[in-house]
């Protein structure tokens, strides 16, 4: 009657399964970025782009069109998109409530206020010097000074709702900040606002994608060396204390990484909406597992792949009118997420 | 396990709770192998003090003690080699099979990146074994049953390879057989894997029946702690739980809750071994009992006491409650049983009822006759009789209590 249970074997099936599922979302993020170089307002043949890249010096449209507009767009998407996913699933995780995402704690709203204020007012004529990173500079400081309110809140308050409450509360604290700029501000200054505020890959510097990678990248390699941790925090924070995780530090830790990752994300980009909640659901679902050293790699690359083929969307769809990214994650990923849930029944 | 180790868990004058204290002053100590229960009331403090043994939090005075190291010098991540902890946190994991959750429980033993190793999933293996739940394994957590995922949330913890392992309620929500299946795997698991289980359990029959040592919280103090046999007698539940009605009977290891006498007195003629079941169905309708004639040591007089019923035994010495019960019959010393004739009569003119269960084959003639004279004196009274057939069929007694209280028939239509 008793199953015999050959737990090696099981693992070895699983995660065989598992491997597969990264090697075809490798394929896809690296299809979707060849895709991305080669189609726009001009499409270029294959051979043409592959002779480019590596080409870097070269002239002509071409060159420049990969080099300063198409690759360093595309690199952003996919790092955007790998960053955004992960921080919802860090947060997720600690907070163990499947509506969570990265802004949660109030990072898009402290980025758009200061944002705001440049785009906004007249206080951006006077800083002309770094006209060129303005926006990104102030989305960054907007970003970190909601971050390490919360976290100093954090450090005072032991419940997770009671947090979540205080980051919904920033958000509506900047956002009200913001509305009354808004109403004040002249009309013309108000499109470009709002188009900021629905998030773009455009316009990267290779200075920003450097800083991205760097950063980012360290952050992300972090959160896999603590995927271990992360993973005690499935059972919630008292089981995990039981198993020797200190949880004061690592929620610190936990809260830290998932709003520098946001924040600097979207001081470069604007908010992109919908990535970071909903990627980490449909890696639970292709992945079928909460573990997170697994997830944590997949949702990555899964990032990559939804925000890739968004972006190329948002390009390509009323091409040469070119839309904002988070309408088409949202467009286009509610209904899969939805779908998904109800197909496989999937629990959150 | 030679004399001179330390115990496994030792308490030394500990207060515990948050800011103000919750239970003080308590010492107690235990070794290994031992199922341990912990009883109190609702908030008498049993949760505060499994979360200081654990460390989740400190205690406000004194100290505790894990194989003679105070708790304060060890690392958490040690700790969690010895102690592992059930919750009643209903630890939802969504997607996560039932062999990965319980593998969650190999984290203080896993490599920096939790790999697991072959050891890892040999223990992962025999913990699922352990809890009868191998064929849980390839199941997602939430979707099994209370029972089932209480089973999992054990072997995660069995997965740490403890040697004290701390539970809070651990069968709240259960149904008997995962109730009584939990407490058996745990009772097993002390003997072969030679740990101790402290369990704050939340009731006293199953704690009475599988517990090696009790310690009962009241009003913020241990007030005992000793084998359940010895320490949990009918007077000491019912101050423990604040509850008059409540009859603990220590031999069966059950409670019956006392009639509260509403609906009137009943006079059971018991026999058979049907009068345990008259008792409790007449009990639980609201009427105060008497009953005859039996044994004290017999099964229906152990519940009658327990339902509250005065008893009237055919021993030599009436000795209601008492724990030895001469088993002499009275026939022998007076063979008209004319004495408890007599007080069975007195006892009958202040009931509104007779019950008669059918007899048993071995009864002596003198107390059929006696039996058959309290028929008559009933009748003679205008007492409604409620007689239970030779085949035991309990249905027509329901139906003539319905007919008798008519509020409660309504109550059940």
């Amino acid at each position: 009657m008793e199953a015999v249970l050959n737990a090696k074997l099981f693992t070895r099936r699983l995660t065989s399964r598992r491997i597969l599922v990264f090697y075809l979302l490798f394929a896809l993020t690296l299809t979707l970025m060849v895709i991305n170089l080669c189609v726009g307002s001009i499409s270029f043949p294959l051979q043409q782009i592959f002779e480019t890249l590596l080409n870097p010096s070269g002239s002509g449209d071409l060159n420049f069109i990969v080099w300063k507009i198409r690759l360093p767009r595309t690199l952003a998407t996919v790092m955007g998109g790998a960053f955004l996913a992960v921080s919802g699933l860090l947060l997720q995780v600690y907070f163990r409530n499947p509506i969570v995402g990265p802004f949660i704690l109030g990072i898009s709203s402290g980025a758009t206020l200061l944002v705001s204020l440049v785009m906004l007012t007249s206080l951006g004529l006077r800083l002309t010097y770094v006209t060129p990173f303005l926006t990104t500079i102030a989305g960054c400081l907007g970003a970190y000074g909601v971050m390490i309110l919360v976290v100093a809140i954090a450090a005072k308050v032991r419940q997770g709702a009671t947090l979540l409450i205080v980051g919904l509360m920033m958000g509506y604290l900047c956002g009200a900040v913001t509305s009354i700029l808004t109403a004040l501000a002249e009309k013309e200054k108000i499109k470009g606002f709002v188009l900021w505020g629905m998030g773009s890959f455009s316009g990267f510097k290779w200075v920003e994608i450097g800083i991205l990678a760097v950063l980012g990248g360290g952050l992300v390699m972090a959160i896999f060396l603590l995927t271990k941790p992360l993973n005690a925090f499935l059972l919630g924070e008292e089981y995990a204390a039981s198993m020797g995780v200190n949880i004061r530090r690592f929620r610190l830790f936990i809260l830290i990484a998932a709003s520098a990752l946001a924040g600097l994300v979207t001081s470069m980009a604007g908010p992109v909406a919908f990535i970071g909640l909903a990627v980490p659901h449909m890696a639970r679902l292709s992945f079928g597992t909460s573990d997170n050293r697994i997830l944590a790699p997949g949702a990555c690359l899964l990032g990559a792949v939804v925000t890739s083929l968004c972006d190329l969307i948002a390009r390509m769809w009323l091409n040469p009118v070119e839309l904002p990214i988070s309408a088409i994650t949202a467009f286009f990923g509610a209904p899969v997420v939805i779908g998904l849930l109800i197909k496989k029944g999937a629990r959150m | 396990m030679p004399e001179s180790s330390p115990p496994l868990l030792e308490l030394k004058k500990i207060t515990v709770g948050y800011r103000q204290p919750v239970v003080s002053d308590l010492s107690l100590a235990f070794g290994r192998g031992l199922f341990v229960s912990l009883l109190g009331a609702n908030g008498s403090g049993k949760t505060t003090l499994l979360r200081t043994i654990s460390k989740h939090i400190k205690p406000l005075s004194g100290q505790a003690f894990i194989n003679g190291q105070a708790l304060d010098d060890i690392k958490p991540a040690n700790l969690a080699k010895i102690l592992s902890v059930v919750l009643t946190d209903r630890s939802s994991a969504p997607m996560l099979r039932s062999l990965e959750f319980v593998a969650l429980g190999r984290h203080p033993h896993s490599d920096f990146l939790g790999r697991l190793s072959d050891r890892d999933l040999t223990v992962v293996e025999s913990a699922l074994a352990a809890v009868q739940g191998a064929n849980l394994a390839d199941r997602f957590v939430d979707e099994l049953s209370d029972g089932e995922r209480q089973k999992i949330v054990l072997a995660r913890a069995l997965a740490q390879e403890p040697t004290l392992l701390l539970l809070d309620e651990p069968t709240a929500h259960l149904d008997l057989r995962h109730r009584l299946e939990i407490l058996a795997i745990l009772r097993r698991l002390c003997r072969s894997r030679n740990l101790s289980v402290l369990a704050a359990v939340h009731d006293v029959e199953s704690a009475a029946k599988v517990s090696d040592l009790t310690l009962t919280i009241k009003d913020g103090k241990l007030t005992a702690f000793g084998q359940p046999e010895t320490i949990l007698t009918p007077e000491s539940v019912r101050e423990l739980y604040s509850c008059p009605q409540a009859n603990f009977d220590s031999a069966l290891g059950g409670l019956e809750m006392a009639s509260d006498g509403q609906a009137g007195r009943a006079f059971v003629l018991a026999g058979q071994d049907t009068g345990a079941l008259m008792c409790r169905l007449l009990a639980k309708r609201g009427y105060a009992l008497v009953t005859g004639f039996l044994h004290a040591s017999d099964l229906d007089a152990h519940v009658a006491t327990a339902l509250g019923a005065r008893v009237l035994t055919v021993d030599a010495k009436p000795a209601p409650g008492s724990a030895t019960p001469s088993e002499k019959p009275l026939d022998k010393i007076d063979p008209d049983f004319n004495f408890l004739f007599d007080q069975a009569i007195k006892e009958l003119t202040h009931c509104d009822l007779l019950a008669v269960a059918p007899l048993s084959p071995a009864t002596p003639e003198s107390l059929i006759q006696i039996r058959a004279r309290l028929w008559e004196r009933a009748k003679s009274l205008g007492l409604p009789i409620l007689e239970l057939g030779s085949n035991g069929d309990l249905s027509p007694i329901i139906e003539a209590l319905d007919r008798l209280t008519p509020a409660h028939s309504k109550v059940a239509a």
